[in-house]
């Protein structure tokens, strides 16, 4: 089966059990008494989180091999990841705000969470742009290699800037937000979406990446073909 | 006396809403973009 | 080693004669310093807002844009007539080139903030004298930081075609945590606090340094070998 075979396949099989994910957390997994309802975006929201990290640890390491072995296919798993990586951050950045109005009462506020999560779309944003603004391939791999592995190296000062900021700059809160030990069905809920969004991200980077390997055989074909071979 | 469960539910359909459209959307622009022209 | 640093200093000697021999780079730099602050100043409600709770972030922001100014111009200077490769091919290595272009920018931002920190200590009558020794520190670390990743990432948007766009969009997930550091730090002096309690932010500052002046060294013959 072709990757991009593969990767649809993958995608098709995500989402489906995407919807899974959603009739259960809606319909099936108790509210938190003290929350609402709302407490469920939660159930969205840190996984996503999950995946854009996951997106951008990937895209860093990417390019640390990139920039070793000068194997393409690393760049084209760095582009993947990156392009996937923003969409989750997308989600991130869109359930975050509707996610803390109910609970902290403010559509944003600076705590670590949301503040990493407009860090991170910025990064993945940046690596996209830095990728378009760049036509020669090799240089273009070269470049992302190194923005992607300064935005890998960053996270941790991230974390260690916001942190100090929040215990400064005390967040108002209306509700307590979840306590770590999560009851039974709630825990299992989010490891599922956990596991299902893994899933989703898999599916979505295969199918990015046999769009990169297309464009890029496309362009061999088409700059070799001036001296007769492929 | 416990206070009654906050009525938030329209957050809970707006951003399940708003993850499904997004990433359901780039599923469709994938399978678009990567279908051979 | 002793010879990747004096081509280095060849270079940046090089950098900053260019620049202040033709001096429109630094003046700009100063005037738009002056301008911000002015905004600044106007901008806000004296009877609402005590100048000494806004002065950190005001004196931050504008040497952000600065540093921001100044990396604009870091590599225009060898894209003009292509002398990037005339550099590239002389016998010294891609560390002395980093570290050239690193210092001479820093020295040209440092310029800037000469002038601009007394500006901001007349304009916003905050008493900066007796805290300078520990305040010059903190704005020495944070701008290695920022010039830092900095350097490294206009050699790769000088070539792009919308270079002025793009490093500051680039750069500016790398220069929010040195700059939050930064305005603690400066907001503790500036309040009289004991140093002990800026101590802290320094040495995440000087930490981002260590971690990004090596990376930046590491990372940077990748932006321009062929």
């Amino acid at each position: 089966m072709t990757l991009l075979r593969r990767g649809r396949w993958i995608t098709g099989v995500a989402l489906a059990l995407l919807a899974v994910v959603y009739v259960r957390a809606l319909a099936y997994t108790p509210v938190e008494r003290f929350q609402g309802p709302a407490q469920k975006i939660f159930y969205v929201h840190v996984p996503s989180a999950w995946c854009a990290m996951l997106a951008m640890g990937l895209v860093g390491i990417a390019g640390i091999l990139y920039l070793l072995l000068k194997d393409p296919r690393f760049d084209r798993f760095g582009e993947a990841s990156a392009e996937v990586g923003t969409a989750f951050s997308l989600v991130m950045l869109t359930t975050g705000p509707i996610w803390a109005k109910p609970i902290w009462g403010t559509w944003w506020t600076w705590d670590a969470r949301l503040t990493l999560t407009l860090f991170l779309f910025l990064l993945f944003l940046g690596y996209l742009l830095l990728r378009g603004a760049v036509t020669d391939p090799g240089l273009r791999a070269r470049y992302s290699a190194v923005l992607g592995i300064c935005g890998l190296v960053l996270l941790p000062f991230i974390h260690l800037s916001v942190y100090f900021f929040r215990t400064l700059h005390p967040q108002p809160i209306v509700l307590k937000p979840s306590a770590p030990s999560l009851p039974g069905p709630m825990l299992f809920t989010l490891l599922f979406s956990f596991g299902v969004f893994t899933l989703l991200y898999v599916g979505f980077v295969t199918q990015r990446y046999a769009l990169a390997l297309f464009r890029d055989q496309a362009e061999l074909g088409g700059g070799g073909g001036r001296d007769g071979h492929a | 006396m416990p206070e009654s469960i906050p009525q938030n539910a329209g957050f809970m359909v707006a951003a399940y809403t708003m993850a499904a459209v997004i990433l359901v959307g780039y599923a469709v622009l994938l399978y678009r973009r990567t279908r051979k022209p | 080693m002793a010879e990747v640093l004096r081509h280095a200093w060849r270079l940046a000697r090089k950098d900053l004669l260019v620049e202040f021999r033709s001096r429109t780079a630094i003046l700009s730099a100063a005037v738009f310093t002056v301008l911000v602050l002015m905004v600044f100043n106007f901008g806000r409600d004296p009877t609402a807002v005590a100048a000494v709770d806004l002065a950190p972030s005001i004196l931050w922001v504008t040497f952000t844009f600065a540093a921001m100014l100044a990396l604009n111009r870091a590599f225009q200077l060898e894209l003009e007539n292509q002398a990037l490769d005339g550099l590239l091919l002389a016998p010294i290595s891609r560390a002395s080139i980093y570290l050239g272009k690193l210092v001479a920018n820093l020295i040209f931002v440092a310029a800037v903030e000469t002038i601009g920190l007394p500006l901001f200590a007349l304009f916003f009558n905050v008493a900066v004298l007796p805290v300078l020794g520990p305040l010059v520190g903190v704005l020495a670390l944070a701008t290695v930081g920022f010039v830092a990743v900095g350097t490294l990432f206009s050699a790769m948007t000088a070539r792009t075609r919308f270079a002025e766009l793009l490093l500051p969009v680039l750069l500016l997930p790398f220069m929010i945590p040195p700059l939050i550091w930064a305005v603690l730090a400066t907001a503790a002096l500036l309040a009289g606090r004991p140093l002990s309690e800026a101590a802290g932010w320094l040495r995440l500052l000087a930490a981002f340094d260590i971690v990004f002046v090596t990376l930046a060294f590491l990372l940077f013959p990748a932006t321009v070998n062929e």
